[in-house]
């Protein structure tokens, strides 16, 4: 039985309201980070704390790019090799996030449209496991 | 803080050399620079490198101990400089620094690399601790991907067309032709342009640079030095290092605030370049050419504009009035720039140094900027690294 495998662990969760990106939020500005920080980067900020803060699902496409060609290690993907797009997301919380957009037709996806966080398969491994990660989708 | 000039300048040409290692190629380099400059090995009293990514340096990056290996052990210090592709005038300002600073009289600044083939793994560390790393294994944005978005983002803001680009690429090899040290050094069509692969949509395979094997050279020293050397020394008017902004819009990991207004992008370069300037006391209408750092053509776009040397959403009216060709009011990479060279990340930084000094001194030949006093240097590295320089005469 095929399994889903995250990419990397603790980036995003399927949770009860729907997919996720699973980061934190610094408690005086309110700057997003993904991965989690335990501290805030802003320079300007004189906060000691962060919290644990979920982002997603919906945003807006920034700008976007496809990949034509295969690209080179460590990313993976499956034979034969199909492009894909992957772009800047300004997600409505106020963080923008690097993402793949979820589209069986790549040059179809316009920067300012509107899309959704799902997870999905970006690759799968010898055994046939769905290797996940989060996705845009237009809606 | 002393006056510091430029007297030696040493290229080893760009390309691929499959039976040279990279510290053959630097001392090459190194040799032409000080045979430029008069002096010999001896002379050098300290050395800064950059270091390679890809090649030498004992997978360490100690480039500049194998150049003193190479050359002479002579016991001189070595300063060996990171910074992803702005190492080379990294490295360029420490030495200048030195100088400046009264520590030296005589520096050599070198860098060299040998580039392995095809797209360049950006991320060196299977880490999962690397923001790097993270970039690609989570989405998968190579370096032309991730100038691509910057790219159709312009085209969405700005109406830049895919005719535009290739016309940058066009302009960037007919300078080419005339800069013996460049890889292509042949003129490049609209069509051969237009026709060549996509390679990130919507850059195609001659917009973006190669990579290639290069070395650069430069021998820096006191002005009193320079008076010994020569009569005509070209003159470190500005030099400048500088990284990114917290509030800067291009998302360096994988996710980052959106800035107010959603528009400071290459924040270090643009501190970087400040910096230069002011550090040279010239405005932008003195400035007579720039050697920028163009991976892709867009970054001949957006470049200017984010330094204020022309409006938002100008270049391309530039670009198409022929501004920026050597002899036009902007003249922008003469040299044939990144596209032409291909890069060898590390050694980039030097090479621009070397264009400019090469400009200043008016042997540019069939590529030369009239009446050349002031140029402008700009690099750009990964992990938010960027650094500029101004030459006078
Ligand atoms: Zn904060």
């Amino acid at each position: 039985m095929a399994d889903r495998i995250p990419v990397v662990a603790n980036l995003f969760a399927e949770t009860p309201a729907g997919p996720r990106l699973t980061g934190s939020r610094c408690t005086a500005c309110g700057s997003g980070y993904l991965p989690k920080s335990d501290v805030c980067h802003n320079p300007a900020c004189d906060g000691a704390k962060t919290e644990d803060a979920e982002f997603g699902p919906s945003g807006t496409v920034w700008s976007l790019a496809i990949q034509d060609y295969p690209p080179p290690a460590p990313v993976k993907f499956d034979q034969p090799y199909t492009p894909y797009a992957m772009g800047f997301i300004d997600l409505d919380d106020g963080l923008r996030v690097l993402g793949r957009i979820d589209t069986d037709d790549p040059r179809s996806i316009e920067p300012g449209i509107r899309v959704e966080m799902v997870i999905g398969a970006l690759a799968h491994d010898e055994e046939g496991n769905e290797i996940t990660g989060w996705k845009f989708k237009p809606v | 803080m002393r006056d510091v000039a430029v007297v030696g300048l040493g290229m080893h040409a760009w390309g691929k050399f499959p039976d040279k290692s990279v510290t053959g190629m630097m001392r090459e380099a190194t040799e032409a620079a000080l045979k430029d400059a008069g002096i010999g090995w001896r002379d050098i009293e300290a050395v800064s490198a950059a270091s390679s990514r890809f090649s030498g340096g004992k997978g360490w990056g100690l480039n500049g101990n194998d150049i003193v290996e190479e050359m002479g052990s002579t016991g001189v210090p070595v300063y060996n400089l990171s910074a992803g592709c702005a190492a080379g005038a990294n490295a360029f300002n420490v030495g200048y620094m030195m100088v400046a600073g009264g520590m030296h009289d005589m520096v050599l600044v070198v860098g060299g690399e040998k580039m392995p083939k095809g797209f360049i793994q950006t991320s060196g560390v299977e880490d999962e601790y690397d923001p790097e790393y993270l970039r690609q294994v989570c989405v998968g944005i190579p370096g032309p991907s991730f100038w691509g978005i910057m790219c159709r983002q312009r085209m969405a803001e700005h109406g830049t067309t895919e005719e535009q680009l290739a016309k940058i690429a066009v302009k960037a090899h007919k300078n080419s032709v005339h800069n013996p040290y460049a890889r292509f050094n042949k003129e490049f069509s609209m069509e051969d342009v237009l026709g060549s692969a996509m390679v990130s949509y919507p850059l195609r395979l001659y917009e973006i640079c190669p990579v290639s094997d290069g070395a650069a050279a430069v021998v820096i020293c006191s002005a009193e030095k320079a008076k010994q050397l020569t009569t005509k020394p070209v003159w470190v008017a500005g030099s400048s290092v500088a990284t990114n902004s917290f509030n800067d819009g291009i998302t360096r990991g994988l996710a980052g605030p959106i800035p107010p207004g959603g528009k400071t992008f290459h924040s270090e370069a643009a501190s970087a370049v400040r910096q230069a300037m002011e550090g040279a006391g010239v405005t932008q209408k003195e400035v007579d050419f720039i050697e920028l750092q163009d991976n892709t053509v867009y970054y001949e776009l957006c470049f200017p504009e984010e330094w204020g040397f022309w409006e938002p959403g100008q270049a391309e009216h530039e670009l198409e009035s022929g501004n920026t060709t050597p002899t036009g009011s902007l003249p922008i990479n003469p040299s044939g720039g990144f596209l032409s060279f291909g890069e060898a990340t590390t050694a980039q930084g030097i090479f621009q140094i070397c264009e400019l000094a090469t400009q200043l001194r008016g042997a540019g030949g069939g590529r030369q900027v009239p009446e050349a006093k002031v140029g402008l240097g700009q690099t750009l590295g990964l992990g938010g690294n960027a650094a500029a320089v101004v030459l006078k005469r």
